[in-house]
């Protein structure tokens, strides 16, 4: 009896370790490609850092504003209706809600006395001047793999921008997540503290999508799942993640859930202008990658990047079926039973959307065929719903936000509605789950 | 010049293409029968038909027009549907202010065309999308039934 005790205490021991272990040493972002990952010093072509071709004779002002688009760090450091760069954006968190700081050199509540050792610090091992630690929602282990020099260069873009008078806000963290030393012990786990090797066997525009994907762009912060310990699952590298409440979608190479039925001009057009032609658009964060980061990258760039995305192994994903076809032209479908959402989908969505779901104005209002539609978890449809996209009056495609229009019976109607009309299956979004997304947005 | 054709007729206006058409119809072709009602496809009073087909010119860039035609509120009564719509509206007195009848009578003549005898629930799944401050849905239903059977 005891012997068995022992016995079984030992193989949850075991276990434990190797499930620990298991999330503790993961593969490098860019591992999957094999070969050998060497200095960057030692690799024949220049052009994998820094800025493109396009611009290898631009003047250093340029070239910053450049690198700045690269990692895109106005997304998070801005909050809605904010100055760009002061920070403010709340991220709600499972474990509180925390605010980004402000980036822009004003001495006393921004970076203005920061040296550069300081931000190289700040940008590579998430270590502030004060000594005290970053969270990971500040992606410093994606961009510990940007060069010094790059780095610098974001420096000195911010630098030359105008002073913001923005004190920043604290988080709202509960113990044991406020106490801010722990990060040291996750970021010895999981941020290699290395900068991007390029890898010898590889081309330098596979090399520079790389540096592009995994340092400066982050894709896979979002795209990628985490663990329990909220590190990047690179085992399941870009099958798919979430940003707040949105579903970050399979990126991989999957011909069906991710993009490896998409033509290189398909990815291009998503990626500079945030559409592809009976692929959808990009909403939410994404949207805000394509406003401020992807759509200001060259056509080298883009280039460079799908080369590099199409090489991330395939993995399959529940969340990205075999989108469903064309729905009928009638309104009338017995197969739905949801009258709530009926009356609000032709009260306020079928002018734009078309009861065929083929988009009635333009075509960036389809609906078939889009990944968010055929999520069965709804999440995207409904932060959609909630939060609308563009802004009016520009000639661009709009969608005006619902948020205050209905109640989040309504909206989770509306988008089940929409799942079982349009989508590979229908789904069971609740009330519940739609004002979560609402205090998430 | 983009060339256009509206209520038959061919047009060339000198237009941007990011314009959207609604304001090219009032503004640029002193057209002002359609109406702004809410700008974002919300409302239906500014209405037009594509081929035959309900749409809000509101939300549509003149430049994603193509080749389809044109039809408004002032060349609607030239076609079948359009023509019976409006004597039902007249009949029955269906109007009280009237700034969204025109967008009223364009969905309505659309949903003719394509379905002579519709139901409830097809004119809800129609018209919904179309408000009217006055409240004279009632009369509107009626008007398209009425239409229907004439």
């Amino acid at each position: 009896m005891r012997r068995n005790l022992l016995l079984l205490a030992g193989a949850i021991v075991v276990l434990a370790a190797a499930i620990i272990g298991r999330m503790v040493f993961q593969p490098g972002p860019y591992s999957f490609a094999g070969g050998t990952q060497v200095e960057l010093a030692s690799y024949p072509d220049k052009t994998v850092t820094g800025v493109p071709s396009e611009l290898a004779t631009a003047d250093p002002r340029s070239r910053a504003d450049y690198v700045i688009r690269m990692a895109d760090c106005e997304a998070c450091h801005t909050a809605k209706g904010g100055k760009p760069f002061a920070g403010g954006r709340p991220f709600v968190l499972p474990f509180g809600t925390i605010y980004t700081p402000n980036i822009t050199p004003d001495p006393e509540t921004g970076i203005g006395k920061w040296t550069d050792a300081q931000f190289l610090d700040a940008v590579h091992k998430g270590i502030a001047p004060d000594g005290s630690r970053f969270y990971p929602a500040f992606p410093y282990a994606s961009y510990t793999m940007l060069t010094d020099a790059d780095v610098l260069a974001i420096k000195a873009y911010l630098f030359s921008l105008p002073p913001v008078k923005q004190p920043n806000k604290p988080n709202t963290f509960g113990f044991p997540f406020n106490q801010r030393w722990l990060m040291g012990i996750w970021s010895a786990f999981f941020n290699s503290d290395k900068r991007f090797r390029p890898v010898r066997e590889q081309g330098p525009v596979w090399n520079r999508g790389a540096y592009l994907v995994e340092a400066a762009g982050h894709c896979g912060e979002c795209h990628t799942p985490r663990n329990l310990m909220q590190a990047l699952d690179q085992r399941s590298k870009f099958a798919g993640g979430v940003a707040e409440g949105w579903n970050a979608y399979n990126i991989t190479g999957d011909r069906v859930s991710g993009i490896g039925g998409w033509s290189d001009a398909e990815l291009a057009s998503y990626l500079s202008t945030g559409h592809s032609q009976g692929r959808g658009g990009a909403s939410g964060p994404m949207g805000e990658a394509v406003a401020l980061s992807l759509s200001k990258l060259t056509r080298s760039d883009l280039a460079a990047i799908i080369t590099y995305l199409k090489t991330v192994p395939a993995i399959r994903s529940d969340r990205s079926p075999q989108p469903a076809g064309p729905a009928p032209a009638s309104p009338k479908l017995a197969s739905i039973d949801n009258p709530v959402g009926k009356r609000v989908f032709e009260g306020s969505c079928a002018a734009c959307h078309a009861w065929t779901g083929a988009g009635a104005i333009v075509e960036e209002a389809r609906l078939t065929g889009v990944r968010a539609v055929n999520d069965p978890t709804a999440a995207n449809v409904a932060a959609m719903i909630l939060n609308g996209a563009g802004k009016p009056g520009t000639g661009r495609p709009y969608m005006p936000a619902f948020a205050a229009s209905y109640s989040d019976t309504e909206i989770a109607s509306v988008a089940n509605y929409v799942t079982a009309r349009f989508g590979a299956a229908k789904s069971d979004i609740t009330p519940k789950e739609v004002a979560r997304l609402r205090r998430q947005n | 010049m983009p060339e256009f054709t509206i209520n038959g007729e061919k047009r060339d206006v000198d237009v941007p293409p990011d314009m959207p058409l609604l304001w090219m119809l009032r503004d640029l072709l002193g057209m002002t029968g359609t109406k702004f009602g809410c700008g974002i496809a919300q409302c239906g009073a500014c209405t037009v038909h594509l081929d035959g087909v309900a749409v809000r010119s509101c939300q549509l860039p003149v430049g994603r027009v193509g080749n389809r035609a044109i039809t408004t509120i002032e060349g609607v009564g030239n076609t079948p549907a359009g023509a019976k719509i409006q004597k039902a509206w007249i009949d029955l007195e269906v109007i009280q202010c009237g700034y969204c009848q025109p967008g009223q009578i364009m969905s309505a003549a659309a949903l003719l065309t394509g379905n002579p005898a519709p139901d409830d629930a097809d004119i809800d799944a129609a018209m919904a999308g179309n408000l009217c401050r006055c409240g004279t849905y009632v009369r509107i239903r009626e008007g398209i039934k009425h239409a229907a059977r004439s």
